[in-house]
């Protein structure tokens, strides 16, 4: 009787294990095996496999546009990397550990770009940066010619605007980094008559290498697969990367899908190992955070005169990721048509693209769409991983095995997860491709990883003794699920289903090719208005929605503050 | 009353060859009785009582409380540890910090298996702990807003509230700051004799074990190496590792003179050719090398000394004085009354009694 119910007792943990192994399964691994498939065999138009071939691979490893393509995201995705790194450092090190004025500028800066739609960010770039923007404009003016100063569909233009648009969250991660770090060890160097400088490059600097170079790893891998630049700023001037190759292969009529899907498996492949040393990396770089004590805060260098210097660096980068792109779109979103900054633009100011966004039927049911199925992915993915996430950093039976599953999907890249997801859904025989639900999906097969993150380590923050005190006391698991963990752990469940419902709304790559016309969200909405040329509504929108999610922004903060977890976005 | 046999429970691990764990320990519990174990810091202490908690699943053993066999590897019995009706403090506290100091407590009694009191009922016996452990009226307090002592009551009422007859408690007082310590300690002795329930007490602390235990098992390197009582224990320690654990041991080597019987007095020559009289409890052959324990109270300054020596240190302790005394290659430690100053430098004879010079090894 007593082992009968012992069996009971221990199943419920493995049951719970085996339902949430069950879903994750059912959604994170056909898109995985469609996408091995798919490369390497050729389909009927219905879809049907009908033969073997390694041609897809072939003309991917013989075509000179592919080749040149792979090069191009490699340049691309290292470039931005670097850019972002020495711009997000900077800052990290100048708000995070000196006197510097200004500080609450680069987190304001921060907290706003993290709900903004990075598309928006990039189409405020095109304009400052294109050929009727203010910087091509004062060269013209000053040199008297037709010449232009810079071309911005290129590499560099492409490499500059990704750079910036990764650079708020270098910010963030090293900025924890640097406020983990031990104040005494530098203050030991000071002491021993080092100079801020020397200290810097001495003793800071290679203490948090091993996180530097985590967080490289970590941005090269997003900027390989990102998908708006490259679409937005390199495909005008003819530069192709991976992620824009296989949206064309999937666009062009008739799809060429194997083509695609050999693509992606490249892409996979570099990622996942690039993934595989991310993770090495990162284990490395915790071992390097000092212990310190709650409440602890390094006494920050004083740069003296020096101060006024980084005060200008944190303003000139507040200017450039905040003040100018939401300038752009507000001077976009006041005129009738899109043209350069100039005051006799001013006598044209209107708020007709206000009027029309809230008057126009589309705009708000849009705005509907978007955040219902934001909501619905995050709650989905934070009690799916509340479970599988509790279950893995216990220890319990088959943690490993769901951990694994949950995070698989680390591994592609937005738009290969979009035509993996299409090619699944196709061949379901419901009615999910072509509605919200595809969306809904996809954004839960993409950032389940994250709430997994949040998860896993709120348990980790919390003493195993206060699940064992329940046990002992005469709980099950099941109450001691309900009663103790849960409760527990509700601010970093509350952290990241915030934290998803975020970017979730801000990822362009993932939806674009699973929108439909009756089924459209806010970051392909954009993407097609901008194709359009209807640039004055969506900046209008894009302004109004950024507010928005600012504010929703603003709630993920306070709850980080309240003891959520630490972890962002990786 | 409580029964743990053979218990083993080996950790592999991965870095070193030495795994650790329990090996093979066995104790059996009076009812009521207040158990310590005792030993330095990794000698497996936490990983017996979370065996019997049912916190860890051992790889052999038996534990039964009373009739009740709660773990028995042979027949493969295990209760899962929310049946085992036991009360347990944890280190860490693990007061939850979501519930007030009242749910905290009330918490063993809302998930009991079977008839579970009424609401009245949980009322009155929450505020019965609430009162043994001092706390009465603070009940309605968010269990975040306590204090260190506080929380170390919460968990005891909490452990206690209902009715267990197993009370296990892992290194309750090493959180808490000198003075609180010495209070709580006296305070948790008076409690467990109050309500009577048998404790299995977990600490590194020897003076913490001394003080409040009726009996006291020496663990090192995951076994048991001494049980007994706390005098047996400081005044018989069995072997060097106890002698020298507990309290502060002189340790003098020698050889055996003469065949003794197991429990007799004999006598020990030391290496430097002194000849002094010891109680051997385990005997020994003639000629045996040995090793002798005595207590640093227990040696006086004596007129007919057994041993010589030069006074190298003094300091005035206030209730008494400590003495470092060279013999040969030996710095004894001696504690003498406080009056008496002797000034280092100066030549001592040293004596003791036979009784309380006990071999070791
Ligand atoms: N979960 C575990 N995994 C591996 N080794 C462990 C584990 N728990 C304890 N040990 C090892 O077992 C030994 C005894 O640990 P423990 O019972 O916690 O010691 P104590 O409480 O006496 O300090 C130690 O060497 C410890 O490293
Ligand atoms: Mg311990």
């Amino acid at each position: 009787m007593n082992r009968a119910l012992a069996w009971a007792r221990q199943d419920m943990r493995r049951v719970i294990a085996a339902l949430v192994g069950l879903v994750l399964a059912v959604l994170m691994l056909p898109p995985l095996w469609i996408l091995l498939q798919d490369s390497i065999t050729t389909t009927d138009a219905i879809g049907d496999v009908t033969g073997f071939t390694l041609a897809h691979f072939g003309k991917l490893f013989t075509d000179k546009d592919a080749l040149r393509s792979i090069w191009n995201s490699l340049v691309f995705a290292a470039g931005s990397t670097a850019l972002s790194l020495i711009v997000g450092g900077v800052l990290a090190w100048l708000v995070e550990r000196t006197n510097a004025p200004f500080k609450i500028l680069a987190y304001l800066a921060t907290i706003i770009s993290l709900g903004t739609p990075y598309i928006l960010h990039v189409i405020a770039w095109l304009f400052l940066l294109g050929k009727i923007g203010p910087l091509n404009d004062a060269y013209r003016t000053l040199t008297g010619g037709t010449a232009n100063l810079f071309n911005v569909n290129s590499m560099a233009g492409m490499i500059l605007i990704e750079g910036f648009l990764w650079s708020p969250l270098v910010f963030l991660l090293l900025g924890s980094t640097f406020r983990a770090a031990n104040a005494d060890m530098e203050e030991a160097a000071r002491m021993s008559g080092a100079t801020v400088l020397q200290t810097l490059r001495r003793v800071s600097l290679p203490l948090a290498m091993p996180a530097i170079l985590a967080l490289a790893l970590f941005v090269f891998i997003r900027a390989i697969g990102g998908f708006e630049v490259p679409a937005l700023v390199g495909m005008p001037g003819r530069i192709y990367v991976l992620t824009t190759d296989v949206y064309e292969a999937t666009i062009v009529v008739p799809p060429d899908l194997g083509y695609a899907a050999a693509f992606s498996v490249v892409m996979v492949v570099i990622v996942a190992v690039l993934l595989y040393f991310y993770s090495r990396l990162s284990k490395n770089a915790e071992k390097y955070h000092s212990v310190t004590g709650k409440g602890f805060r390094p006494r920050p260098f004083d740069l003296g005169a020096g101060r006024w210097i980084a005060g200008a660096i944190i303003i000139a980068n507040f200017c450039i990721v905040l003040v100018l792109p939401m300038l752009t779109l507000l001077w976009m979103s006041l005129l009738p048509f899109l043209r350069g900054f100039s005051v006799a633009g001013l006598s044209m100011l209107t708020l007709k693209n206000f009027r029309t966004v809230f008057t126009a039927p589309g705009y708000v049911e849009l705005a509907t769409n978007s955040l219902m199925v934001a909501a619905a992915a995050a709650t989905f993915i934070m009690a799916i991983t509340a479970l599988a996430g509790w279950i893995a950093a216990r220890r319990g039976p088959g943690g490993w095995l769901l951990d694994q599953l949950a995070t698989l999907s680390l591994v592609f890249p937005g738009i290969c997860l979009g035509v993996a997801v299409m090619e699944v859904y196709l061949r379901v025989p419901l009615p999910i491709y072509g509605s919200l639900w595809i969306i809904a999906i996809a954004y839960v097969i993409r950032f389940m990883p994250y709430g997994m993150r949040y998860v896993y380590s709120g348990v980790l923050q919390l003493h195993h003794e206060l699940e064992e005190a329940a046990g002992v006391a005469g709980a099950g698991s099941l109450t001691t699920l309900r009663r103790i963990v849960a409760p527990l752990l509700s601010p970093a469940i509350i952290a990241g289903w915030l934290f998803i419902f975020l970017v979730a709304n801000k990822e362009l790559a993932i939806a674009v090719l699973l929108a439909s016309p009756g089924s459209q969200v806010i970051a392909v909405s954009i993407f097609d208005q901008w194709v359009n040329g209807q640039g004055g509504e969506l900046a209008a929108f894009g302004l109004i929605w950024t507010v928005l999610m600012t504010v929703i922004a603003c709630l993920f903060f306070a709850q980080g503050r309240r003891g959520g977890t630490d972890v962002f976005g990786n | 009353m409580l029964t743990v046999r053979d218990l083993t429970k080996i950790y592999a691990n991965r870095f070193d060859t030495q795994a650790g764990g329990v090996r093979e320990v066995s104790f059996d519990l009076p009812e009521g009785t207040f158990f310590t174990l005792l030993g330095p810091s990794g000698c497996g202490k936490t990983t017996t009582l979370r065996c019997v908690a049912g916190l860890e699943r051992p790889d052999a053993g038996t534990i039964a409380v009373g009739d009740r066999v709660l773990f028995d590897s042979a027949s493969k019995t295990a209760v899962p540890l929310n049946e085992r009706g036991i009360g347990m403090v944890f280190q860490s506290y693990a007061i939850w910090p979501h519930m007030t100091v009242f749910e905290n407590i009330a918490f063993p009694l809302r998930v009991a298996k079977g008839a579970r009191p009424g609401q009245e009922e949980v009322r009155s016996l929450v505020e019965q702990a609430l009162a043994t452990v001092g706390l009465a009226g603070y009940g309605d307090r968010p269990a975040t807003r306590l204090s260190g002592g506080q929380q170390q009551r919460v968990a005891l009422a909490r452990a206690i509230v209902h009715r267990p007859k197993l009370l296990l408690l892992d290194e309750p007082l090493s959180n808490l700051d000198a003075a609180l310590r010495e209070e709580m300690r006296i305070e948790l002795r008076r409690l467990q004799q109050q309500i009577g329930v048998t404790t299995i007490y977990v600490t590194h602390d020897q003076s913490e074990a001394l003080a409040m235990s009726d009996q006291i098992a020496v663990m090192e390197k995951g076994r048991i190496v001494q049980m007994g009582n706390p005098r047996e224990i400081y005044f018989r320690p069995a072997n060097v590792f106890v002698a020298s654990f507990i309290g502060a041991a002189n340790l003098l080597s020698g050889v055996c003179d003469g065949a003794v019987a197991p429990g007799a007095i004999g006598t020990v020559r030391l290496t430097d050719g002194a000849r002094i009289g010891c109680l051997f409890p385990a005997g020994a052959a003639d000629g045996q090398p040995t090793t002798v324990s005595v207590r640093p109270e227990s040696i006086v300054f004596a007129d007919e000394p057994l041993l010589n020596g030069t006074v190298t240190a003094a300091s005035f302790l206030g209730g008494s004085a400590r003495y470092d005394v060279r013999v040969g290659d030996l710095v004894l430690r001696v504690v003498g009354g406080a009056e008496d100053v002797v000034a280092p430098g100066k030549t001592v004879g040293l004596s003791f009694a036979a009784s309380s010079a006990v071999v070791v090894g």
